[in-house]
């Protein structure tokens, strides 16, 4: 892995990262991109459609991956973990790890023989666990890049890959390849996870198998989905009656969430519309404290859905338990009627909030904040120290922030903001490019 | 600054030391490996006439039925077995080769 010298850093290869590496890319700047994983996309990838337009969500992502990938200004570096930034006279020093895919990515043409070769299936995260792929696999059908990666945690080491590959690209002797990149600046870009599915006691604690997180259902209504239709990860059964619990992880004190996370109502009512379409005769319940339609065309969408049959209810779920049946019993206290209810679904979704991605809370050394040295907001997001003058800049000179690296928002906010951080590391730049003429 | 230039290691000496770093999670995994294929054996032998559902393969093998989705999808996946109509609310399930014939 050679040594780069670029004019950007950009951290985090989801929609906020690839927008802003492609702004400053096509300004004619140089820039490289790290991501963690070993295909760019981050979150948005996962998802079926995108509120508001319903426009199928890989149709807008793939192609903004792709132009990425082909970029010539731009350095596309996946499945790299960036261990320590230090500050240089003229800007920044990254160290950067390339970690082994047991792949010639050279060679590697994506055909997925290695793929059907492979005996051993493990769970996907990509499906959030619901899906499987084998120990050597091209993570899913639109990664980029398209390149098998081994994952020598799951690999018996019985060597079919290697025989199968028709390019000779199975690697067995790749180790750790440590480089080192110069940057002027750097845009921080490490998106966010969702509150855990097992957070809430109440909620069954995680252990009850058709209370499912909002990315699983997103999962199931997408047509490359683990079951390709909407079942119920318990039995494979097709829900008749689904529920929606709002605020499932944001706005409580107890799981130290006590923020609104924005997009929550957003997605629950996408997701109803598209149960509807996918399963005519399923009803819906969305529980509610109230429902927050902050965008533009937004208040239009939920009242479409309110059109369409999804039932509104506004209460507040005390707790969930399972009958015999594996079916989930909410109880609800609806605080319009003043009563409480038990209720029986066949499937239930939480509406869990966002938190900054793992290892960015400021508790472990692997945390983005901590190697760039950001302070954090009281949200636990990088914090913005003057959002109003200059709502992408991080308390780092040189040093910028976009999408849900720095709280909770949408697509459109996650876009807007890497173009905002993309303008602000362009004048940044060229300022320090003056300087250095005139010094 | 030394001169002496250390040879890149054969790929046969990497895979023994993959071997010998990873001794606990290859065993582990051959263990994972021979419980998921007789699982995988076991349905695809019930599902071979006839096609049948999620709970109903659970309740023949004996086995939790969301374990039993989870093969069935991952052997829908790779080709191995094909959704065939429904039964009531759940999908019926048949092994590919069967289902062509
Ligand atoms: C269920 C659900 C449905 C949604 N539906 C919609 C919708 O319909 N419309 C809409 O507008 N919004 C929707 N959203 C919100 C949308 O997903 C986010 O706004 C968007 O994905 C944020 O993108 P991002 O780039 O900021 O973060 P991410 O998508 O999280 O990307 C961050 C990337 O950075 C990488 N990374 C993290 N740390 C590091 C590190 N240290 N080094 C290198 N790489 C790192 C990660 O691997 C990841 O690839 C939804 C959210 C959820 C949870
Ligand atoms: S490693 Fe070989 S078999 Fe696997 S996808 Fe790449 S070229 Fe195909
Ligand atoms: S060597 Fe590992 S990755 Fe390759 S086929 Fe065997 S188990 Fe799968």
């Amino acid at each position: 892995m050679d040594n780069l010298h670029v004019d950007t850093l950009v951290v985090g290869g989801g929609i906020a990262g690839m927008q802003a590496a492609l702004d400053l890319a096509d300004q004619g700047f140089q820039v490289a991109l790290v991501e963690r994983e070993p295909s760019i996309g981050g979150k948005m990838i996962t998802l079926s459609k995108v509120f508001p337009t319903l426009d199928c969500c890989s149709c807008i992502t793939t192609p903004k991956m792709s132009a990425v990938a082909h970029h010539p200004n731009i350095h596309l570096l996946t499945y790299c973990e960036l261990q320590s930034i230090e500050e240089t006279g003229s800007g920044f020093h990254a160290a950067i790890v390339q970690k082994p895919r047991y792949v010639d990515a050279r060679k590697c043409t994506g055909c997925r023989e290695c793929e059907y070769a492979c005996p051993v299936t493990v769970p996907s995260p990509f499906d959030r666990g619901l899906g499987a792929y084998r120990a050597i696999r091209v993570p899913f059908s639109t990664a980029v890049p398209q390149k098998a990666v081994l994952d020598m945690e799951n690999c018996i080491l019985c060597g079919k890959c290697e025989k199968e590959c028709p390019a000779g690209a199975v690697d067995f002797t790749q180790q750790p390849e440590p480089f080192e990149i110069e940057t002027t600046t750097i845009i921080a870009a490490s998106g966010f996870e969702l509150t855990p599915l097992n957070a809430k006691k109440e909620y069954g604690g995680g252990k009850l198998r058709n209370v499912v997180d909002p990315l699983m259902m997103e999962r199931f209504l997408a047509p490359t989905g683990p079951y390709g239709r909407v079942l119920r990860p318990g039995d494979g059964k097709e829900p008749t009656s689904i529920a929606y619990v709002q605020c499932a992880g944001s706005r409580d004190q107890t799981l130290g969430v006590e923020y609104c996370s924005r997009v929550c109502c957003m997605y629950a009512v996408k997701q109803a519309m598209l149960i509807s379409g996918a399963l005519p005769m399923a009803d819906i319940t969305i529980y509610y404290m109230d429902i927050r339609t902050f965008g533009k065309g937004y208040e239009q969408f939920y009242q479409n859905a309110k059109a369409m049959g999804v039932e509104f209810v506004r209460g507040k779920v005390a707790a969930i338990r399972e009958d015999g049946e594996q079916n989930p019993v909410i109880k609800v206290e609806l605080t319009e009627e003043g009563r409480i209810v038990e209720r029986t679904f066949d499937l239930v979704i939480l509406s869990l909030g966002m938190t900054p991605a793992p290892g960015s809370n400021g508790t472990t050394s692997t945390s983005l904040s901590a190697s760039l040295g950001l302070p954090l907001g009281t949200d636990k997001f990088i914090a913005i120290p003057a959002p109003n003058a200059n709502p992408c800049a991080s308390a780092r000179p040189g040093i910028f922030v976009t999408g849900t690296a720095m709280g909770p928002m949408d697509i459109v906010d996650s876009i807007v903001t890497a173009s905002s951080a993309a303008s602000a590391a362009s004048a940044y730049i060229r300022e320090h490019q003056k300087e250095a003429v005139y010094a | 600054m030394s001169d002496i230039k250390t040879e890149a290691p054969s790929r046969g000496e990497m895979l023994k030391r993959l071997r010998e770093t990873h001794a606990v999670s290859v065993e582990r995994t051959q263990v994972l490996f021979r419980a998921q294929k007789q699982m995988q054996q076991a349905i695809c032998q019930f599902i071979r006439e006839t096609p049948k559902t999620v709970p109903e393969i659970a309740a023949e093998i004996g086995k939790p039925s969301h374990e039993v989705l989870w093969f069935v999808a991952s052997l829908k996946k790779y080709g191995i077995v094909v959704e065939a109509g429904m039964c009531g609310d759940y999908p019926l399930y048949q092994r590919a080769k069967e289902a062509q014939a």
